[in-house]
């Protein structure tokens, strides 16, 4: 069983690296440690679910559009996730359906937090944006922090 | 991701719908008669075979396996075989060996997930894999341990299981360690009994009686069950090698599709689990047949319905494959051999999880990619859908209301395992009567 596992999760497109680039910024801070697992995904889908099941805590960093500003960063807590609102693929199978369908199976570890940072344009190649970017590096001193309260030094 | 909280939030990520395919269905009845019937495919065409042009051959099989999430090996096998047929490589029996391997992995992983997560909430009034996993969560959980296992094996010989790098023209780029062998075996040994109970519990799932003339067109092999190395077999008896392709199979646009149709002889045809299954059951391991004669599927099928219960039985027999070329392990001397490009055109093709996949290649001195042609299964089996709506939707009644006619209709659709968009609703139905 691990302890803490940190999944950031994107694409090679634009700002869509958001999950990418808080991982970056914990592992440049020193968060490798033992029974902390860090890993950057590219599109799990179901390929997420094994991932939940053997931590005590899981964080989870995706990126997400909305109404908010470029580099907002918000919670959902297990009980506030997004409502569910596509229809599930095989080749589309996100994050948020990937979530649902291991509560459904009762492999949701005890903790689990998950983190959207608002990101602009996602076009394959293109750089991320500068307020992404920002917000990639204070979401990871916020996850570092919230790991000191928990994990001795 | 989306959202909805209690003021409307829109929230997604633009990049996975991008990736996924569009398509729809018209459908007109007038006068209780399908006047008009259509699969529109409207997935951008992505220009992939002109990308090769100019591309040396050390890059094709890396390039390709970026066709698709789900079957990259698929492109990976069928692109480095025809070059080495054309360079007049021979392998290691190792390295043919692992091929098969590394392909039993994709088959077990796709069609575990096609089953579980696209076509099994369909017959049991489910609308998605969530759903579903409410009313069988053991068979769900089942399905996504065998699908997790099928990624296992092409991480193993791939180093990931998407988009995986491990095959070069020649080979492999390396070759496992005896200790990771050992390991996988006794995984797929252990998930011998999940499979067979997988087959059992889709051969149990009631589904709509269909009988529907069709020709299947699958490879076939003297004595294995084709998977990436055989001929091109028809259920009319011919027998096709892959450079003759062409002289029997031709492609053609419609105005209503980005995907090209195919057709055999001017007929549409059927490529993938079900049309593998009836043109090549005689050469399924004895433990395989034993459990069909117990389910009691009778074969050739003719209902397109069994296609769900042909890809269980597809994934037993890969897990069988996979057990018994491991069993003989050893590492090679080297994972490849020395190869030397020439010109000329190369052909080939393997049976990638939704069905038979053809390349062509015409390169130059230098091994560079003059042209190159891909014929994926979801192309071939275009036609065919739409012969079968039509059909179905005639034996199911053409007065049944429009949300049963659009749920029969992307039931359909999903026998095919389509590799546009596979979105539990993507059917955007547009019903008209007169």
């Amino acid at each position: 069983m691990i302890g803490v596992r940190i999944l950031g999760i994107g694409s090679p497109s634009g700002d869509d690296q958001a999950g990418w680039l808080t991982v970056d910024a914990l592992l440049a801070e020193g968060m490798q440690a033992p029974g902390i697992d860090i890993q950057k995904l590219d599109r799990p889908g179901a390929n997420l679910i094994p991932l939940l099941g053997d931590a005590a805590w899981v964080i989870l960093i995706d990126a997400m559009q909305s109404h908010e500003a470029i580099g907002h960063i918000r919670h959902f807590g297990v009980a506030d996730w997004p409502a569910y609102r596509h229809g599930l693929s095989s080749h589309g199978l996100g994050v948020l359906d990937a979530l649902a369908l291991a509560r459904e199976l009762g492999s949701l570890p005890a903790r689990l937090d998950l983190y959207g940072i608002e990101i602009g344009a996602a076009n394959p190649g293109e750089q991320t944006s500068h307020a992404v970017q920002a917000a990639a590096q204070q979401l990871a001193q916020r996850i570092a922090a919230g790991l000191s309260l928990k994990q001795p030094a | 991701m989306m959202t909805e909280q209690k003021r409307t939030v829109s929230i997604h990520v633009p990049v996975l719908t991008r990736v996924e395919g569009e398509g729809a269905l018209d459908l007109r009845i007038d006068n209780g008669e399908i006047a008009e019937l259509r699969l529109r495919i409207f997935e951008p065409p992505r220009f992939f075979e002109k990308f090769l042009e100019g591309r040396h051959y050390t890059e094709i099989p890396d390039m390709v396996a970026r066709i698709c999430g789900i079957c990259p090996v698929a492109y990976q096998v069928t692109a480095a075989q025809a070059l080495e047929k054309l360079f007049g490589v021979e392998l290691d029996p190792w390295a043919r060996a692992m091929r098969r391997v590394f392909y039993c992995g994709e088959w077990i992983q796709s069609h575990s997930l096609h089953i579980h997560l696209l076509a099994a909430p369909d017959f049991f009034g489910c609308n998605n894999a969530i759903e579903l996993a409410r009313i069988a969560p053991d068979e769900v959980r089942r399905g996504l341990r065998i699908q997790a296992l099928g990624n296992e094996l092409m991480d193993l010989f791939g180093a990931r299981s998407v988009h995986p790098v491990g095959v070069r023209v020649g080979g492999f780029h390396g070759a496992p360690a005896p200790a990771q062998i050992n390991a996988i075996r006794d995984k797929l040994r252990a998930a011998l009994p999940e499979a067979e109970a997988l087959v059992r519990w889709t051969a149990s799932i009631a589904v709509p009686q269909d009988d529907q003339p069709f020709l299947s067109v699958a490879m076939q092999h003297p004595t294995d069950y084709a998977i990436e190395t055989g001929a091109i077999g028809v259920s009319d008896g011919l027998r096709i090698e892959a450079d003759a392709f062409d002289a029997h199979f031709a492609e053609r646009h419609e105005p209503h599709s980005t995907a090209l149709f195919s057709t055999y002889h001017q007929q549409p045809y059927l490529v993938g689990p079900l049309a593998r299954l009836n043109l090549n059951h005689a050469r399924l391991p004895e433990a395989v047949k034993t459990l069909l004669a117990e389910i009691g599927l009778a074969l050739p099928s003719r209902n397109l319905f069994h296609s769900l219960v042909a890809r269980a039985v597809e994934i037993l027999l890969a897990l069988h494959e996979a057990l018994r070329l491991l069993d003989a392990y050893r590492l090679p001397d080297s994972p490849w051999v020395l190869v030397t490009p020439r010109a000329g055109v190369a052909t080939g093709c393997t049976e990638a999880p939704r069905g038979l996949l053809w390349h062509r290649y015409e390169m130059d001195d230098d091994g560079r990619v003059v042209n190159a042609r891909i014929v994926p299964p979801t192309s071939q089996n275009q036609g065919r859908i739409e012969e079968d709506l039509r059909l179905s939707l005639l034996n199911f009644g053409l007065d049944q209301p429009d949300d049963a006619l659009r749920l029969h209709c992307e039931q359909v659709i999903r026998n095919y395992d389509p590799c546009i968009s596979c979105a539990t609703h993507f059917l955007r139905m547009n019903v008209e009567r007169t």
